[in-house]
């Protein structure tokens, strides 16, 4: 046994205006999980203390919290892993969502963009689907089996920086749960669901790979790639996100190089008066700080040999 | 413990004995595992039952017709959770749920023998007793899951109960059940459901149904 103390974010709304801390020591041992010393101190110290929680054992991914200002798992988290030297946790609320009481936040945002993508089968021959069996290769199965491990318990969608700053942004969790059926063979409504989630902002995923950090390994940042690339090969390239995406590719399979002024023409539109108009402070800003990009640039050397990586992913490119 | 085998008594549409009350999954018993569930196969819950019983349910739905809600029900359900918030004095309900904890890991655990079943069955009484008067510290209106722990534990309750009679009644070893002082499955005495009815404080055992067997026949396990 030692002893610990819980720096805990507590507020009740029915009558708190503000959240405030709390410090609660308990005697625990930290060998085991920050959940387990919550449930500790909920059960001998001081029961109002709320979190969510039920399997303990990081299958169903109710506990998700901001341990030490980074978030993840409760009950995966060993509280020896992260008290400070004070012998003391700090435990927050996930950032990214609402508090609604102490540790429990309101999950509705991220549940309403998750029932948006329609999270389950819609096969071709929906009517007869009691009377047989739709069998998938195990090769095709490897493509599911990542994200099939995914809790939904949001630890990713909290971490973003994107969601951050735009609310609106679907977040890493609902487009690798579109990944799972986009690239599910026996899924019908493949370019239904790469333009619904491109409607809710795929194409604002920054790429920062925040969301790498994931409790249950799923990675979601590599199944929204995936959902992008989808999401070309279905034709849907008529937005910033796509033709930013396409010509940069494409100034690099042609000049080796980012080739800035074209990415911004690509990216806006060359036709696109009023946006490019948009965008000219920036460029003039840029001329200020002497980054004055070039008009036209000549191909690297050996340029071939970057066009040969080009085709060898097969990458899209914007023609 | 890893699986409950047992639960609400349904029909192969996770019906119950009430009309319109449905069960599936962990707290359903629709009888398919026998005595003892194999690994993985409570999938049967998770991809059949649930789907019948959703099924089942939208027919009963529909041959009700429109249902009308009871402001009695309601109100005495709204006295009785704000009752359990103003109670006063008893023991709170995380030391009784660690009194049934101990009660049931002592006494009803893998290996099963006559007096510590007795004891449990005596132990529980006083558990329930305890019960009755438990307190909450959370009077939250909001997410209060001090108020959802309590509930829990009254619901425990009655679930350790007939598990610890049901053990220390059959008087067998059977899938789950193994008594050290009976070790051998008796099909004689014992080929019925154990079922338990509340209707006063103890459950009371029924052992009016019988079990059925058709393709597969119990075995001596012999591997």
């Amino acid at each position: 046994m030692s002893k610990i103390t819980l720096d805990l974010f507590r507020f009740d709304p029915a009558v708190d205006d503000e959240p405030h801390r709390e410090r609660v020591d308990i005697d625990f041992p930290d060998t085991q999980t920050v959940l387990d010393a919550l449930e500790y101190a909920k059960a001998e110290v001081d029961g109002s203390i709320s979190f969510r929680r039920s399997c303990r054992s990081a299958i169903c991914g109710s506990c998700s919290m901001n341990i030490n200002g980074t978030t993840g798992l409760a009950c995966k988290t060993p509280v020896s892993q992260v008290l400070k030297s004070d012998n003391s946790v700090a435990v927050d609320p996930m950032p990214n969502f609402q508090p609604m009481k102490d540790l429990v936040v309101h999950m509705d945002p991220f549940w309403d963009k998750y029932s948006r993508l329609k999270p389950y089968l819609q096969p071709a021959d929906k009517d007869s689907d009691h009377e047989r069996e739709r069998r998938v290769s195990p090769e095709d199965m490897k493509k599911l089996v990542a994200v099939a491990n995914c809790v939904m318990c949001a630890t990713c969608y909290a971490l973003c920086p994107v969601v951050s700053v735009d609310p609106a942004f679907a977040g890493p969790a609902a487009i690798a749960y579109a990944y799972r059926f986009i690239e599910d063979v026996r899924d019908a409504k493949r370019s239904e669901r790469t333009a619904q989630i491109a409607d809710d902002y795929l194409w604002l995923c920054a790429h920062c790979y925040a969301c790498s950090y994931c409790p249950k390994h799923v990675d979601p940042h590599d199944d929204i790639i995936a959902v992008k690339r989808a999401a070309i090969e279905e034709g849907q390239i008529d937005g910033r996100g796509p033709r930013h995406a396409l010509v940069i590719a494409k100034t690099i399979k042609a000049t080796g190089m980012l080739h800035e002024t074209e990415v911004i023409q690509g990216t806006v539109g060359r036709f696109n008066i009023r946006g490019l108009v948009k965008v000219a402070p920036f460029g003039i800003r840029l001329a200020l700080a002497g980054k004055i990009p070039p008009l036209f640039l000549k191909p690297v050397p050996k340029v071939d040999e970057i066009r040969t990586i080009f085709d060898t992913l097969e990458a899209p490119v914007l023609s | 413990m890893h699986y409950a085998m047992g639960g609400i008594e349904t029909d192969k549409f996770g019906a119950t004995r009430i009309p319109g009350v449905y069960a599936a999954g962990e707290v359903a018993c629709v009888s398919v595992h026998g005595a003892n569930r194999l690994g993985g196969n409570s999938l049967l819950e998770t991809i059949v039952f649930g789907a019948r019983s959703a099924k089942h349910a939208v027919q009963y739905i529909k041959s009700v017709g429109s249902v009308r809600q009871s402001e009695r029900t309601l109100k005495s359900e709204q006295d009785r959770i704000n009752g359990i918030l103003a109670r006063k004095g008893g023991e709170r309900h995380s030391a009784v749920r660690k009194k049934m904890n101990a009660v049931m890991s002592d006494n009803v655990f893998i290996f099963r023998k006559e007096d510590e079943l007795t004891r449990a069955v005596e132990g529980l009484r006083e558990v329930r007793e305890a019960a009755k008067t438990m307190t909450v510290m959370d009077k939250s209106k909001t997410f209060n899951t001090d108020l959802v722990g309590l509930l829990e534990t009254e619901f425990l309750v009655d679930v350790a109960q007939p598990i610890a009679l049901g053990a220390l009644n059959r008087t067998e070893s059977r899938g789950a059940q193994a008594r050290v002082d009976y070790p051998e499955r008796d099909d004689e005495k014992w080929l019925v459901h154990s079922l338990m009815h509340y209707t006063g404080e103890d459950p009371r055992p029924d052992y009016t149904r019988k079990v059925t067997f058709t393709k597969y026949k119990p075995e001596v396990r012999s591997y």
